[in-house]
């Protein structure tokens, strides 16, 4: 188990007063919430966040914490002494901002697991509603798929500790589901309390990343690349759609930038989205004497500036 | 680990075939009757119906709360914080579609 220096993950001094710990942790918290960054690390760096502010906002679990020593550096290998927490009364519960069951082994280690599952005395009678989110492709939106997926689970075993439970799900995606939809599964949430029914799953949808589609509600988008001839002077050019190829007239004079709308191409649906093909113009490379003697001519047959709109004096 | 295997589950498409009261939205996100009356107030949740009681909740609104519910509980931000930083987030992601629609990555 590796050691996590608390005070280093808020930037604070071990010294640091409670305000200073909490108003170091609000300012991390808002620059790395999940919901708001779009930094790529943004979630693990959230979780150790809450991790840490957990430990030091608490007087009680910040005095045991510093117990250990100073000596402790974020990445050394530790054990907690025997004995370490002796005389500290932790008062369990509330851990902020994390998911119950879901800190590092290093907090477990000090801290013990507590109350992941959540389930609440005062409602007695549902369980809880559960929430995952399931990753499928563009095409089956077009198509709708069944869908085997795993998920993980805190659940309480019979001593009251969590564990996290594993269940597959066998799962009909229909057709014409859009990124940021969800499924609600009557039934497969958490088993009720007593008699009562169990909560349901929501299951939120999201598009696998596409090299070449790029989806926005029900309109769907393809960058589609063209000779410059291509583009000047008009074709018909094959171009992929999530539904398969489709055969595409390309009116002459076409500029790079340039959307054609194939109506009703998009995601299914009443209405249907449209599929949006961006002409790009890709120009050939200019890698043999026969290439170059084309450009060559080009720049004779053509008296062509694209800079004379361009005002201020060349650099 | 236990592995209990569920066959061939279908359900309605929240945003497009259900409608929430109060009490199954309050379920559906684990978030106490108080907030959600509060996010009302604050207009971050718009449901038809004139008392708490007749309120629908179109679908849409379970993401909406989610995020108001995760804001405020992870921020300790109070409901008129949320309701800005919604809308913020909302015009955040508008101007991000117009890049993307525009081939801006």
């Amino acid at each position: 188990m590796k050691f996590k220096d608390y005070y280093e993950t808020l930037g604070v001094a071990r010294s640091a007063t409670q305000d200073e710990v909490k108003h170091a942790y609000r300012k991390l918290a808002r620059k790395y919430h999940p919901d708001v960054s779009k930094d790529p690390d943004a979630e693990a760096r959230f979780k150790e966040l809450g991790e840490a502010y957990a430990v030091l906002k608490d007087p009680e679990k910040r005095a045991a914490y510093d117990q250990m020593g100073s000596q402790w550096k974020t990445g050394q290998d530790f054990q907690p002494p025997p004995g370490w927490d002796a005389g500290f009364e932790f008062s369990g519960g509330d851990f902020g901002a994390g998911l119950g069951g879901d800190h590092s082994d290093f907090f477990e280690a000090l801290f013990g697991r507590h109350g992941g599952a959540g389930q609440r005395a005062h409602r007695p009678a549902q369980g809880q509603d559960h929430h995952a989110k399931v990753l499928i492709d563009l095409a089956d939106a077009y198509r709708g798929a069944q869908r085997s997926i795993s998920l993980r689970m805190p659940a309480l075993d019979a001593q009251g500790r969590v564990t996290m439970q594993e269940r597959k799900l066998d799962v009909s995606i229909p057709k014409g589901i859009r990124a940021g939809q969800h499924l609600r599964l009557a039934g497969q949430g958490a088993p009720g309390l007593g008699e009562g029914p169990a909560g349901d799953l929501y299951l939120e949808i999201a598009f696998n990343p596409d090299p070449q589609f790029r989806a926005d509600g029900r309109d769907v988008y393809l960058n589609l690349p063209l000779t410059p001839w291509e583009a000047a002077l008009g074709a018909s050019v094959a171009a992929p759609t999530p539904a398969g190829p489709v055969q595409l007239t390309i009116p002459p004079g076409s500029a790079a930038g340039r959307q054609l709308r194939l109506k009703g191409r998009g995601i299914p649906g009443t209405p249907p989205g449209d599929l949006y093909v961006v002409l790009a113009i890709a120009l050939p490379p200019a890698d043999s004497e026969a290439a170059q003697e084309a450009y060559r001519s080009m720049a004779k047959a053509f008296d062509f500036n694209p800079r004379t709109k361009m005002k201020g004096d060349p650099p | 680990m236990n592995q209990i295997a569920v066959t061939f589950i279908q359900g309605p498409v929240v945003e497009e075939e259900v409608h929430l009261t109060l009490v199954e939205l309050c379920q559906a996100c684990n978030a106490e009757e108080e907030y959600v009356t509060a996010w009302v107030f604050e207009g971050l949740l718009e449901p038809v119906g004139q008392s708490p009681q007749d309120w629908r909740f179109s679908g849409d609104s379970l993401r909406r709360a989610r995020l108001a519910l995760r804001l405020s509980r992870d921020l300790e931000i109070n409901p008129p914080g949320v309701a800005l930083a919604l809308d913020l987030l909302d015009e955040i992601a508008e101007l991000r579609a117009r890049l993307q629609r525009a081939g801006v990555r």
